[in-house]
């Protein structure tokens, strides 16, 4: 099958039972996206599938035959970070860094859904993606400091 | 290698005789006491040639101190960071676990249909790895001592692979009967837990000072309260986790730990292995909070089958098997007695405390902190620790204290309400000058600022005012606090290499760990600080026991404090030895030279040139420094503080409570990066909120068995939770500690938020609450009985 990965077009053989995140860090050697639960409990696995936000761990590869997904590694690099990569580490949105690939992808799932969220839809919204460091606090200031400086650079 | 050109300085805090036969020649190896977790330790120190003189308030300086942002975060916000759960080795085998499905019994196992199905290259049982025992326990033993322990291990080609041949395995339990709790631990006939019996041969421990029997005499209101605290699990994302790879006799390990070095050791010990054919590797790590401070069943699993198979081998937890067996805070059972003068003077304070280790682990026990925390002349704790069939305790963020502190925190505000005296006028009226637990000084302490500072940033003397202003009439709001104290102050050994490349970047080498802590970031600001670098220019690089000088495992705080002042003592040779080199570059004298932002400058001239040139010019010639970490102050105790301020909301109607706020001051001496300090301590908020109102690991008595071991069932904090947190650290550097004047700071920050949100609760609906975590029904319940 075709799996379309940040842009990328990957021909595969798949097993009906091969999870995403199984072939993106598997296969495509794509280990951004962590698994800390595999049961859907704790986000750190999150993805995009033609921009929507999903569990890659409960997610069947083969059911993403002809759709985009999008990975952290598809988001931005070291020397073209996104908006939300760069707020994440001016208000150090992170400790251990284990769920964060995970935090950015939701919140960018958040901001592509509603573009200037308030906190309430931002703890609402994320709630959903566990960090166990408790970064809590300083991902809600970078997801609403990176929803501002995505409109400032719409607007410019 | 330079001529070193300093005498040795007489090292801080070390005054040892000389020697009776050397009269001239102090001793260069001297014993020195560090504290870690609670527990005081005596450990050796070759006493250092370099005592750098210690960063005191006064002290220019311009990175340390600086909020610079976390040096490794481009890695971990592009999924660039590789964690020990991304290490993928070439022809790597996947192990899945079977674990025992009951509390107590014999397993019998079947591994037949595993080996045949497709992929599965081997398993191991108990056969395997007769021997190797961790918690008193022989690993995948057929004798099954709690519910989820492993029995065997399946390895395929992928994980799905050998999940299904973990499944194939048939498990056959001869049942016999279990003790999960205290209740059925101490009951008479109750199994055996351990061939020893149920109770630890250490116990009831007993500590005590003064007679409390004249301090109870002498008191004027006497309050008796019974405080519960629960089993809380670790829950860190990066389950426990190894891969083990054999290159003929020698072992490459990588592991999610918190010591490399310990969990060398622990390896080559069980493998029969010299320390030096063992490497132990660790870049990345998904949080450990305690639980990962040696080398975890999994890296022996690892490592057995890697050199069964002859492959490759990962073996880590599924969440299912980090819940159940991956460690856990004890639970407790504190019955507390304070004695007091009316105008507050505690005369006694009695802990009678049972604990349920589960298995194992060491007894950590909340005792000490009732010790240590307020001035009392007559203490008496007596702990019991009970052996119950479930799995074993780790530490987990300041073991102990933050149990006990539920404990004496609350009853001391139980005793301010009993006497009508504001709760931090008691504390203030008990204030503890010196360590009453060991008679002797404190290297610094603020805890009066932290009450100052943070009840006024809290407004705590208006709260009666804003006590009304609820959102609804079935919303009560109340106003609590506690406070805290925690050792930290790290000691010997540590060491560091630091060294400049011919670009002029530098390298900080220490075999230490950065768990999400900023470790690798505060190294590479003291490194860039001394070096007078651009810290963009400095790279720390850790956890590698083969490449890198030993450091300590990262647990008790004590990271910064242990291997900053090692760090700095390297980075001084080395940019002394610059100096030299720059000294002839620039026609001038070493002693005229200064650095700072990457550039050297003679002092009343105009001449300069940048460490990269110094370094260019001096081709591959390598500018080198070593630094070790020197001995502790002797008869000091070098503790931190801090004190927590809470507002909660309580829902009457559906016993809900929501924390509003939390200001929370703290003195940790000097602060390296605030900015990470103050994540760190956002962060140990969140958890101790986590314990108070929601974290409770749930077993059916009757089963044996874990009825929460998920992220679903078992209830982290979530965003939605989160409070406003106003975190801040007070006073400045502790020079009487370390030469970097900073100490310890991740586990405090956890200790006071359960006592303080308790009290906050019980002044919101007028009832104690003796437990927690205090969930709606809990809140409901302590309503009903105040009517």
């Amino acid at each position: 099958m075709r799996l379309t990965v940040n842009g990328q077009p990957y021909d595969l053989a798949i097993a009906g039972h091969e999870s995403l995140v199984a072939i993106l860090r598997g296969r495509l050697g794509l280990t951004g996206t962590k698994v800390a639960c595999g049961r859907g409990e704790c986000g750190a696995c999150t993805v995009l599938i033609d921009g929507k936000p999903a569990y890659a761990c409960l997610t069947l590869a083969a059911a993403c035959e002809g759709a985009a997904v999008s990975t952290i590694e598809g988001l931005g690099a070291a020397e073209r970070l996104h908006a939300l990569q760069q707020a994440f580490i001016a208000h150090d949105a992170l400790q251990c860094g284990f769920c964060t690939p995970g935090q950015i992808m939701a919140a960018a799932a958040l901001l592509a859904q509603t573009p200037r969220p308030t906190e309430a839809e931002v703890r609402h919204g994320m709630s959903g993606n566990l960090c166990r460091c408790g970064a809590y606090p300083k991902i809600v200031r970078a997801v609403l400091d990176a929803a501002q400086r995505l409109e400032a650079a719409r607007g410019a | 290698m330079a001529p070193r050109k300093r005498p040795p300085a007489p090292a801080r805090g070390a005054s040892a005789p000389p020697a009776p036969t050397e009269a001239h020649r102090p001793p260069r190896f001297v014993a020195t006491k560090v504290e870690i977790e609670g527990r005081e330790e005596t450990k050796i120190v070759e006493l250092p040639d370099r005592n750098p003189q210690p960063w005191d308030d006064a002290a220019e300086l311009h990175v340390v101190g600086a909020r610079v942002p976390r040096m490794d975060a481009v890695e971990k916000v592009t999924g660039g960071a590789r964690y020990t759960a991304d290490v993928l080795r070439p022809g790597m085998l996947w192990a899945a676990v079977v674990r025992a499905p009951a509390a107590a019994g014999r397993a019998t196992l079947d591994v037949s249909a595993a080996l045949a199905r497709p992929g599965v290259r081997g398993v191991l049982t108990l056969d395997d790895v007769r021997g190797i025992r961790l918690d008193g326990m022989q690993l995948l033993d057929d004798a099954i001592h709690y519910a989820g322990q492993p029995l065997c291990v399946v390895c395929a080609d992928h994980y799905a692979l050998a999940r299904a041949g973990a499944a194939a395995v048939r498990v056959t339990v001869e049942p016999a009967p279990h003790a999960v709790n205290l209740e059925q631990a101490l009951a008479d006939g109750a199994p055996r837990v351990r061939s020893r019996g149920n109770v630890s041969p250490r116990s009831p421990r007993l500590i005590q000072r003064g007679d409390v029997d004249a301090g109870l005499h002498d008191a004027e209101v006497t309050i008796t309260r019974e405080y519960r605290t629960p089993v809380a699990l670790h829950s860190a994302l990066e389950p426990h986790g190894a891969v083990a790879e054999w290159e003929g006799g020698r072992l490459s390990v990588w592991e999610s730990t918190q010591g490399i070095f310990n969990t060398r050791s622990d390896l080559a010990k069980a493998l029969g292995l010299g320390l030096s054919n063992v490497r132990v590797m660790k870049d990345y790590m998904g949080g450990g909070f305690g639980a990962k401070n040696g080398a975890s069943a999994a890296a022996y699993l690892a490592a057995v089958a890697a050199r069964k198979l002859g492959r490759p081998v990962r073996c880590a937890w599924d969440r299912e098997g980090e819940q159940t067996d991956a460690g856990n805070r004890s639970a407790t059972v504190q019955r507390v007695t304070l004695g007091a003068k009316r105008d507050g003077t505690l005369t006694a304070i009695v802990l009678d405390a049972t604990i349920p280790l589960g298995m194992g682990g060491w007894e950590a026990g909340p005792g000490r902190i009732y010790h240590e925390l307020h001035a009392c002349p007559n203490v008496r704790t007596s702990e019991t620790f009970v052996y119950t069939n479930t799995g074993p305790m780790a530490s987990f963020r300041a073991p102990g204290h933050t149990e006990g502190a539920f404990g004496l925190e609350s009853a001391l505000n139980a005793l301010a309400g009993e006497l009508g005296l504001d709760p931090l006028e008691l504390r203030r009226r008990n204030y503890a000058t010196a360590d009453q637990s060991r008679d002797r000084r404190y290297s610094a302490k603020r805890l009066d600022e932290c009450y100052r500072r943070g009840a006024e940033r809290f407004g705590w003397h208006d709260r009666a005012a804003r006590r009304a202003t609820t959102s609804a009439t079935h919303v009560r709001r109340g106003f609590g606090m506690a406070a805290c104290v925690w050792g930290g102050g790290g000691g010997p050994p540590a060491y560091a290499t630091v060294r400049l490349n011919r670009d002029g970047t530098a390298d900080v080498l220490t075999g230490a760990q950065d768990l999400g802590t900023g470790s690798r970031t505060v190294l590479a600001q003291i490194a860039a600080e001394t070096l007078g670098a651009k810290l963009a220019d400095v790279r720390t690089v850790l956890g590698d026991t083969e490449r890198l000088p030993f450091a300590s495992n990262s647990w008790g705080s004590i990271t910064t404090a242990s291997v900053g002042p090692a760090v700095r003592a390297a980075a001084e040779e080395a940019r002394d030895r610059l100096f030299e080199a720059a000294a002839a570059m620039l026609d001038a004298g070493v002693t005229e030279l200064s650095s700072r932002d990457g550039v050297i400058s003679v002092r009343g001239s105009e001449r300069t040139m940048t460490i990269g040139e110094a370094c260019n010019r001096l081709g591959d010639v390598m500018i080198m420094g070593q630094g070790s970490r020197g001995p502790n102050p002797e008869q000091t105790t070098i503790p931190a503080f801090g004190a927590h301020f809470a507002e909660v909301e309580v829902d009457v109607e559906t016993g809900r409570v929501r924390v509003v706020r939390i200001v929370a001051a703290h003195d940790s001496g000097r602060i390296i990066n605030p900015t990470l300090a103050e994540s760190q301590l956002e962060g140990a908020v969140l958890q101790g909120l986590g314990y108070a109102l929601f974290e409770e690991r749930v077993l059916d008595a009757r089963l044996g068995l874990p009825m929460n071991p998920t992220l679903h069932d078992y209830k982290v904090p979530t965003m939605a939770d989160a409070p406003a947190i106003e975190g801040f650290f007070v006073g400045g550097a502790d020079t009487v500690a370390n030469h970097t004047g900073a100490k310890g700071l991740a586990e405090p920050p956890i200790i006071p938020v359960a006592p303080a949100i308790a009290a906050a609760v019980a002044d919101a609906i007028g009832a104690e609450m003796p437990e927690i975590p205090m969930t709606p029904w809990r809140v409901l319940a302590e309503l009903k009985t105040a009517g």
